[in-house]
Parts: structure tokens; C-alpha cells; sequence
């Protein structure tokens, strides 16, 4: 335990000075807050958009499957063969990468 | 603790400032050195990823730390605070001899200078740039941990220099101030002691903080008064 003799006078906060403090931290949280609301409300609403936008485009779409594409049917009959045939397999499928690791 | 050396004793940091500065060294220490492996990539992938993961834990006890500090020791931080932003005459004549320190381990010898408080000029600055760099450290890490996804790429980007280029400012200043607390050994003792330090050395290195700031405590065989506010709002 410790012994001494002497200690720091106490220091009396003004008025003025725990306002200013309380104003600097209340203005900070307030800051993050209102850009945290923010940035969460427009993502909400480019979403909402971007969702909207899709269903326009596939109520006006004739052909609203994608195995009904006339290109890729024509793209499967003339060179790939069929879904999953070896050279499908080897030209579009895709492979696992781990890009939760952060380094 | 014990004390060989006779003499009076000042507590000169109190168990609230010294379990912050244990903070410090568990959370911001870990959170710069690791920064430093980041923003170079030293080393293997799994080993930068072992780095983020630990500026990650840094960061988080370097800001419970400073805002439990704040709270139970608001009257410390106003002190400091007001220690920082005073400056006069004194202060202007301390950093032209350089506080006396390059005479001092350089040439071996000793001059005369102006009388400091509780903190010389060269740690008012340090404790000017720990503070705003420290809160902008603070705020911008976090927005960098929750907000990547989210904001748009242009504040990202200004969080993300502004957050290197503090981290890399303070990071190196720490080093300094490491070297610069085992120079001032007595501080270190007290620092990482009971916080007391004899009071002719106080008087030899904060003159004006001896003479215008100590006051007789009441029982000085009493324990500490831990976590008992000492402030006062007039």
C-alpha cells in the first residue's frame, strides 16, 4: 500500500468546463450516430430501389428463366453439350476461396 | 511497498491514472506494433491475419479503457486538459533549451531551466497529440471495423489515411515516450510502482507543481482513497 506525505490538491471542474466536455462527447456520439442512421437508411432504400428495378425488368422480360435463353441454349447445343458436361464443368465453375482471412 | 530511500513522498499518480496507463500498455501497445505489421505486411499471410486479430483486441481495451477513465476520472482528465493548453513564457524558453535534455546526454552536463508543472512542454505535446490523435484513432478504427460495407468508398478512404497516418505519428511517438520514461527513472518507479515519488524530486522536476498544486495529506499512512472522486463541479 502506498505511504506518502503529500497529495494533489483537488481539482474543481467549472462549469464551463464539464459542459464544454459533456458538448465534445455528446456531439461526437451524436455525429456517429446520425451518420450510422444514415448509411443504414440509404443502403435500406438503394435496396429497396435496386429490387424494385429488378422485378420491372423481369415482369417485362419475355423470357424470364435462364435456362430458357435462347443464346445460351444455342451456347450449349453447339458447344458445350449439356449443364455439368465435363467441358462446362472445366469453362464455368467456379472454385471455393477463403476471403473471411483477413491478411 | 517499501521505500529504502528517506524522505518525503508525493503521490504523484494516482491508482486511477496508473491502471489507465496499464490500459494503455495492454491496448494501445499492442494495437501500434501490430498496426506497424499491418501497414507493412511483415511476414507470412496468417501472420498479418494474427495481427489484425490483435490490433482488434488492442483496440477494444484501448477504448474501454479511455472511456472508463473519462467517467471515473473526469476531474484527472480536466486537469490534464487544462495542463496541455496552458502555455506561457516558461514553456517558450523550455523548448528552446530542449527541457535541457540533448545538453544533458550529450555534452554530460547540466543547465539551467525555466521551472515546469506537473508536465514539461515536451509532454504538453505529446499530451496534445495522445489526445486528439488518440480520439481520432478511436473513431476512425471503429468506422474501418463496422462501416466498410456500408459507406461510401470515399469516406472509407479518408478514414483509412487518417487512421495510418495517426497510427504511424503516435506509434513512433510511443517509442519515445517509452525511452524517455526509463531515462526518467524515478517516474517509471512511480509510475509502475505506488505511484509516489520522493518529493525533492518532484521539486527538482516540476517545481511549480510542488509549490503551487501538493497540499499535506491528511493521513499519509492511509491507504489509498481508490475510486473516491476528488472533483468538484462549482
Amino acid at each position: 500500500m502506498a505511504h506518502y506525505d503529500y497529495v494533489e490538491k483537488a481539482v474543481n471542474v467549472s462549469r464551463r468546463e464539464f459542459l464544454g466536455m459533456v458538448g465534445v462527447a455528446g456531439a461526437i456520439l451524436w455525429t456517429g450516430a446520425y451518420a450510422a442512421t444514415d448509411l443504414v437508411q440509404d443502403r435500406n432504400k438503394y435496396i429497396k430501389m435496386r429490387a424494385q428495378g429488378i422485378y420491372k425488368d423481369d415482369v417485362k422480360a419475355k423470357v424470364r428463366q435462364s435456362h430458357h435463353n435462347p443464346g445460351l441454349k444455342d451456347m450449349y447445343q453447339k458447344f458445350a453439350g449439356q449443364p455439368l458436361s465435363p467441358l462446362a464443368e472445366e469453362l464455368f465453375h467456379t472454385r471455393y476461396i477463403d476471403r473471411t482471412r483477413l491478411g | 511497498m517499501s521505500h529504502p530511500e528517506q524522505g518525503l513522498r508525493v503521490l504523484k499518480h494516482s491508482l486511477r491514472s496508473r491502471l489507465f496507463h496499464w490500459g494503455l500498455i495492454l491496448g494501445f501497445m499492442p494495437a501500434a506494433i501490430t498496426g506497424f505489421i499491418l501497414w507493412l505486411k511483415l511476414g507470412s499471410d496468417d501472420f498479418v491475419n494474427l495481427a489484425m486479430k490483435i490490433h482488434i483486441v488492442g483496440a477494444v481495451i484501448f477504448t474501454v479503457s479511455s472511456l472508463l477513465y473519462v467517467i471515473v476520472a473526469f476531474d484527472r482528465v480536466i486537469a490534464f486538459v487544462r495542463l496541455i493548453w496552458t502555455w506561457d513564457d516558461r514553456d517558450i524558453g523550455w523548448m528552446l533549451t530542449g527541457g535541457g535534455y540533448p545538453q544533458k546526454m550529450l555534452l554530460g552536463k547540466e543547465i539551467d531551466v525555466p521551472p515546469m508543472d506537473k508536465l514539461n512542454s515536451g509532454q504538453k505535446i505529446f499530451g496534445i497529440c495522445v489526445s486528439i490523435g488518440g480520439l481520432l484513432l478511436i473513431v476512425t478504427g471503429w468506422i474501418l471495423y463496422s462501416f466498410i460495407p456500408l459507406a461510401p468508398k470515399a469516406f472509407i478512404h479518408g478514414a483509412d489515411l487518417v487512421h495510418m497516418a495517426f497510427g504511424v505519428f503516435l506509434g513512433l511517438f510511443m517509442f519515445v515516450h517509452i525511452f524517455l520514461g526509463l531515462y526518467n527513472w524515478s517516474e517509471f518507479k512511480a509510475m509502475f510502482g505506488d505511484g509516489t515519488q520522493l518529493l525533492s524530486e518532484v521539486e527538482h522536476h516540476n517545481p511549480l507543481y510542488a509549490a503551487n498544486k501538493l497540499e499535506r495529506a491528511t493521513h499519509p499512512d492511509a491507504d489509498e482513497p481508490i475510486g473516491v472522486p476528488s472533483c468538484k463541479v462549482e
